[in-house]
């Protein structure tokens, strides 16, 4: 089972993952211009990047100032979901046996916290789905579905590292969830993974570009 | 509002015709995180009623349209057009409180198309419609209305400025003026304040007989066709008249 999990379908996954996410940033372009070609008439590189990195900091826009909370909340948790997997030891190592290929990563007890952080900003948003009226009504079963695919790998992976279980069937399950996230971003909202910079860049050019806005 | 019966074939054609890149993408990434609430002044002003919040608006309106492509009930529309004439001004505050960029506001103002389509829009906007086809503007003043209105402006200003005129259908000058309809229709003197103006700068300029409204409420209603006769009348007297510039007071 170590096998393949961690074999064919680790391949299987990065292989769906890869080319789901070229197949969709092919088929958003193709389809804009074919049917909203306005988009392209608008364009600015300029305010693209402006926009993107404005949003890519933390309170570097007026709405996630507004909301503290779950401004500080959001970024814990993207920073942890990407940097946690790229810079954790124990990855680190099965790139190098199998490929021959080493980074840096950070220590053990720092991946550690840093998943904690992550469980936890995971339960704050999901609490707030539960519990604010603005966000319940708009919540819906498959919110709850991603914010798990997102989650159950960190969760699993912090079992399997502190030896909770069975440490062999504890680490297959983590795998298998990680390989599940990997299959589900191409299919789903999860897609905002690249597709954010692309709305992001519409957005800046729509209201920088178009409506003129002029920054003093 | 008025009653025809739902012809959703229209409705499902014009959902075909909106998914482009951009409302595909958009229907596909909203993450439902809440963001937006707070953005629209109609959810403030309700107490923080999680009914007015921009997300749950469109789901309410254009996302149902989608679900159900378009096969949806008389009194299902109705709702949808009071939420989205009533319930939103597509002001585009939540549009930029969005982190994806989401354009809110245009989602509304595209179920506001779709519901045009259908009969479902404040009646003074669909006379508007109506009224941009028929007589050039929104509120159906004829072209002799118009010219007498000038002449009798005109008039009115005898006293204050001896010899002033408001040139009409002048080919050749310097700059066509535009007005909104109501000016011709209700207030005339402020046209004849903008004649003072021009008369006192010695500005070379004309009104046109056609294309002299430069409102377009039909973009509003989104009835593109007319949105565009509307602008092109405008274009194509200034044309006509060999003007150099088009002057807006909208």
């Amino acid at each position: 089972m170590y096998e393949f999990v961690t074999g064919p379908l680790a391949w299987i996954a990065f292989g769906i993952f890869i080319i789901g996410m070229i197949v969709k940033v092919i088929s958003v372009i193709r389809l804009t211009s074919q049917k909203d070609k306005v988009v392209f008439n608008h364009w600015s590189w300029g305010w693209s990047f402006r926009s993107i990195y404005r949003w890519l900091i933390p309170f570097g826009s007026r709405s996630m100032r507004e909301k503290p909370g779950l401004t500080i909340g959001v970024f814990v948790f993207h920073i942890c979901l990407l940097a946690v997997p790229i810079f954790l030891l124990g990855h680190s190592i099965m790139w190098d046996e199998r490929w021959g290929i080493s980074w840096w990563s950070f220590s053990e007890m720092t991946t550690d916290y840093m998943t904690l952080l992550l469980i936890a900003a995971a339960l704050f948003l999901l609490i707030r789905r539960i519990v604010l009226p603005e966000v319940k009504i708009v919540t819906t079963a498959y919110d709850y579905l991603l914010l798990a695919i997102a989650a159950a790998p960190f969760i699993t992976g912090y079992m399997a590292y502190h030896q909770w279980f069975d440490y062999k069937t504890m680490l297959i399950i983590h795998i298998l969830c990680g390989e599940i996230m990997l299959i589900a971003i191409p299919f789903t909202k999860l897609s905002h993974m690249i597709l954010f910079f692309f709305t992001r860049a519409h957005i800046g050019s729509e209201f920088g570009q178009r409506r003129g806005a002029v920054t003093f | 509002m008025a009653e025809p019966a739902i012809d959703t074939n229209v409705i499902k054609q014009r959902l075909a015709a909106l998914k482009g890149g951009r409302f595909k993408t958009w229907l596909q990434l909203c993450a439902h995180c809440g963001y937006c609430a707070d953005s629209c002044f109609f959810y403030q002003a309700h107490d923080k009623d999680p009914k007015y919040m921009p997300a749950y608006k469109v789901i309410q309106t254009l996302g149902k349209l989608y679900k159900t492509n378009g096969e949806v009930s008389k009194e299902e529309l109705e709702k949808m057009a009071s939420i989205a004439w009533g319930d939103c001004t597509a002001c585009r505050r939540c549009s930029m409180y969005c982190p994806f960029g989401i354009d809110i506001a245009v989602m509304i103002a595209a179920t506001r198309a779709i519901l045009c389509s259908q009969g479902l829009a404040p009646d003074a906007l669909m006379d508007a419609v109506k009224n941009y086809w028929e007589f050039g503007n929104q509120m159906a003043v004829t072209e002799e209305d118009l010219s007498e209105t000038l002449e009798w402006m005109a008039e009115e200003t005898e006293e204050e400025m001896p010899g002033l005129t408001i040139p009409f259908e002048k080919e050749g000058a310097d700059m066509m003026y535009t007005i909104n309809a109501r000016e011709a229709k209700y207030y005339p003197q402020d046209i004849a304040e903008a004649a003072m103006i021009f008369y006192a700068a010695g500005e070379n300029y004309t009104f046109p007989k056609m294309g002299w409204d430069d409102t377009n409420l039909a973009m509003f209603a989104g009835e593109m066709k007319c949105a565009a006769h509307v602008v092109k009348l405008c274009y194509d007297n200034a044309e006509r008249l060999g003007v150099n510039r088009i002057g807006v007071t909208e």
